[in-house]
């Protein structure tokens, strides 16, 4: 890794108790910044069934901070996430839309409360684990970074517009789908310590540091929904609405639902059906091909062709463009990558601004999910070839080779 | 490994793990079945009960066998006939007790900053609804021994009071005695209690086990239903190698009571005269194997960390009270700050150490101690 360009500066470190955080800790610790570690108590609550691992989650980020010698706090952001990150999850599933709560919890809270805070405490940078890389265009001179506040720290070019938010190393983690909503400010002070790295390197980085939870189970999706799923968490909010399956081509009525909200366009799994229908033991599965939530009315179809499920356009909402002006990357600026190295050329040049008229991009529409080549005017993703319907609510996202676009909720 | 962790769990007794052996395997029958074979193990499991109920005072049949001191002591609530506000229990008591009687509407009685029941408190709060009341004879996290006695004298004072009045309202003593036998010599008719709960796994026994004294003129109500066991209050095919470890494990307990008490006043006595620049929280009317230490102005949970690197096992007050990430209610309730309340460690020693460990176990911790105070320091 070698020494950093902001030895000594002070970061605040979002500690999950998980390896990848813990790593990024370790990493800026050895790089010789100012290291404080944080866990956010976003979400607490037991649920009947479901054992919320926060306080063990925190007890591991401490016992990691503790053996790195860094402070360590724990700051309680819970009032603030159901307001902004659950609330919002339960208003879009009642719309009928499938939300994303962890780009919500990043625009919202580790990247906006986590933030703000961590600035008003002098911070120089926030860093996270995340699989992530940032564009620095210009730095400040180095050895003077210490005790400067967050406002002078803008690591960019004064005529550019916006730091640059890169895919990780690692594409098989790659976390920029939930990272495509932050704000431009807080990617300027934002480090990703292991976005240059792969994830078997830092699995062996906190065993070669003797770090406990290298071994620990990967936490995926949705933090305070463990191991159980989103259906049961939502059914502790959202009460139980009986409603028909039915045949979209037929309109035949083949089983009940417990509330349209509950489903997903191109779920199969999960689906009551009534067998003696005779149509069903086919052993062919039923999708859900359409959701009628006025009615609430789940349509399935065994048709994979059936219009509904496919789609060869995407409007989007809320888009973000996190940078409208692609030529900023010229040869006079130097790209610096805030986190590990740039090793090779696999960042992709672009000669071309993104002009709201139809510019190739790339799209990808869940996390960890294969970029697809299509165009954009702005609102409207046009795809070369059709492609199964993303549930609404969803977001798109769009890159440029390495750099992430932006993108906007599928409406 | 210096493990100072007692209170929260035991190594099983190599003479207890013995005994259990055969009855996994060997003679693992059913004590209901009808064949000879499975009579020897009913009779087996009916004396050890015998020897675990001996070591307290009372008989076999005056047992239930339970999976542990929270079904028991949890067990010990279905004595209670009307359903409300009819129960006071100590405000230090384990959570196991604090949260079923919270069902139950329960009244919280004060400590005194010496962790020791405040008399008066529960004078005042014994009106004619109360028909439980449950004080733990030792504390998990102070150590702190209760006078029980004094309080089956307050309740037998009581109870002849409503007799004159006419009131029929029944009034128990329930005490969860977990932490006491490896220091106490234990009698149920000189404590003066209805119900006692036992814990195999602070004895040196098997972890899963434990046993509720039910005193004859007690009516409970079962927590299961089934076959029957346990004089129909505990249904369930007996955990027989589980009883048999229990039972050898309390008499070991038992048979050790004096040379304990010395030991471990010895080794406190070490600790107490080797660490620095600590303030000790259990002052008096304490099992001299429960040290609480407050380093005032740390963070106990750094320490532990620290220590458990340089492989010294201590904890912050209850093992369960740290998994839920909140703070010691028993510090709360004798008065402590929350920032005495961060600082404190417990320490609670056992059959795993050694004189020499205890020397190490000071300089370590001292040595811990010192190089957090000198991070505290620099971070100003």
């Amino acid at each position: 890794m070698g020494k950093s360009f902001f030895h000594g500066a002070k970061v605040f470190v979002g500690m999950s108790g998980g390896v990848d955080s813990s790593v990024s800790a370790m990493l800026l610790v050895e790089q010789g910044y100012d290291v404080t570690g944080v866990y956010m108590k976003n979400w607490s609550k037991d649920l009947p069934g479901m054992k919320c691992p926060w306080a063990e989650d925190l007890a591991d980020a401490k016992r990691v901070a503790v053996k790195l010698g860094i402070n360590f706090e724990v700051w309680d952001f819970e009032e603030e996430y159901r307001q902004k990150v659950v609330e919002y999850m339960l208003d879009e599933f009642k719309k009928g839309n499938t939300p994303n709560p962890d780009i919500m919890c990043n625009q919202e809270i580790k990247f906006k409360l986590f933030f703000e805070k961590a600035k008003e405490r002098g911070a120089d940078f926030i860093a996270t684990g995340h699989y992530a890389r940032t564009l620095a265009l210009e730095m400040p001179p180095s050895g003077h970074t210490q005790g400067r506040s967050a406002k002078h720290m803008v690591p960019r070019r004064a005529s550019s517009s916006a730091p640059v938010l890169l895919r990780a190393v690692d594409d098989n983690k790659d976390q920029t789908y939930f990272l495509y909503r932050i704000s431009e400010e807080a990617l300027a002070h934002t480090l990703f310590p292991i976005g240059g790295i792969k994830k078997p390197e830092v699995k062996k980085l906190a065993e070669e540091r003797g770090l406990h939870n290298a071994y620990k189970k990967e936490s995926m999706g949705v933090c305070f929904v463990g191991d159980v799923g989103m259906k049961d968490f939502l059914k502790e909010y959202i009460e139980i609405n009986p409603g028909e399956i039915r045949e979209i081509e037929s309109e035949r009525v083949l089983g009940y639902h417990e509330g349209a909200i509950f489903y997903t366009i191109g779920q199969r799994h999960g689906l009551c059906l009534d067998g003696e229908k005779g149509v069903v033991n086919d052993g062919l599965p039923y999708y859900v091909v359409k959701k009628d939530t006025k009615n609430n009315i789940v349509y399935v179809s065994k048709n994979l062709n059936d219009d509904n499920l496919w789609i060869n356009e995407l409007e989007l909402k809320d888009v973000i463009l996190r940078t409208s002006d692609l030529s900023i990357l010229g040869p006079t600026c130097q790209p610096v990558f805030t986190g590990g190295s740039f090793t090779d050329g696999e960042l992709r040049r672009p000669g071309h601004a993104l002009e709201l008229d139809k510019s190739p991009v790339l799209v990808r529409l869940r996390h960890r999910a294969p970029l697809i080549p299509a165009t954009f005017d702005g609102k409207t993703i046009y795809f070369d070839n059709k492609i199964k319907r993303p549930a609404s609510g969803q977001s798109a996202v769009l890159y440029d080779g390495e750099i992430c676009l932006g993108g906007g909720i599928i409406a | 490994m210096i493990y100072l962790d007692h209170a929260a769990a035991t190594p099983v007794l190599k003479e207890a793990l013995e005994a259990m052996m055969p009855y996994f395997s060997d003679v693992f029958f059913n004590p209901s079945a009808a064949y000879l074979p499975a009579k020897k193990v009913a009779s087996d499991y009916e004396a050890a009960k015998a020897t675990i109920a001996h070591a307290i005072g009372a008989k076999a049949s005056d047992l239930v066998i339970t999976a542990g001191a929270t079904e028991a002591n949890n067990l010990a609530f279905t004595a209670i006939q009307a359903n409300a506000e009819s129960v006071l229990y100590l405000a230090t008591e384990h959570d196991s007790v604090r949260r079923i009687a919270e069902q139950c509407g329960g009244t919280e009685v004060k400590v005194l900053s010496n962790g020791i029941i405040d008399l008066s408190d529960l004078k005042s709060k014994i009106n004619d609804q109360i028909e439980l009341i449950s004080i733990s004879l030792v504390n998990n996290e102070l150590g702190v021994l209760q006078p029980l006695a004094e309080v089956a004298n307050l309740i037998r004072e009581t109870k002849i009071d409503r007799m004159k009045r006419g009131v029929k309202t029944q009034l128990l003593l329930h005490s969860d005695a977990s932490q006491a036998l490896n220091l106490l010599d234990i009698s149920v008719s000189r404590l003066g209690v209805d119900l006692l709960t036992l814990n195999a796994a602070k004895v040196y026994g098997p972890k899963g086990v434990g046993a509720l004294y039910v005193s004859h003129d007690v009516r409970l109500k079962p927590l299961t239903y089934g076959g029957g066991q346990e004089n129909g209050l505990r249904s369930g095919t007996e955990n027989v190698p589980g009883v048999i470890g229990f039972a050898a494990a309390v008499k070991h307990a038992k048979e050790h009571v004096n040379g304990n008490r010395k030991k471990y006043a010895g080794w406190k006595k070490i600790l107490l005269q080797e660490l620095k620049d600590y303030e000790l929280i259990n002052k008096k009317h304490t099992l001299d194997n429960f040290i609480v230490l407050c380093y005032n102005g740390l963070d106990a949970e750094r320490l532990i960390f620290l220590l458990e690197d340089r492989g010294v096992y201590v904890s912050t007050g209850a093992a369960c009270a740290t998994s839920k990430g909140v703070r010691s209610h028993v510090l709360k309730a004798i008065g402590l700050s929350d920032s005495e309340i961060a600082g404190s460690l417990r320490i609670s020693l056992g059959r795993t150490n050694t004189e020499e460990q205890i020397h190490d176990a000071a300089r370590i911790i001292n040595e811990v101690v010192q190089s957090e105070k000198e991070r505290v320091k620099r971070n100003g």
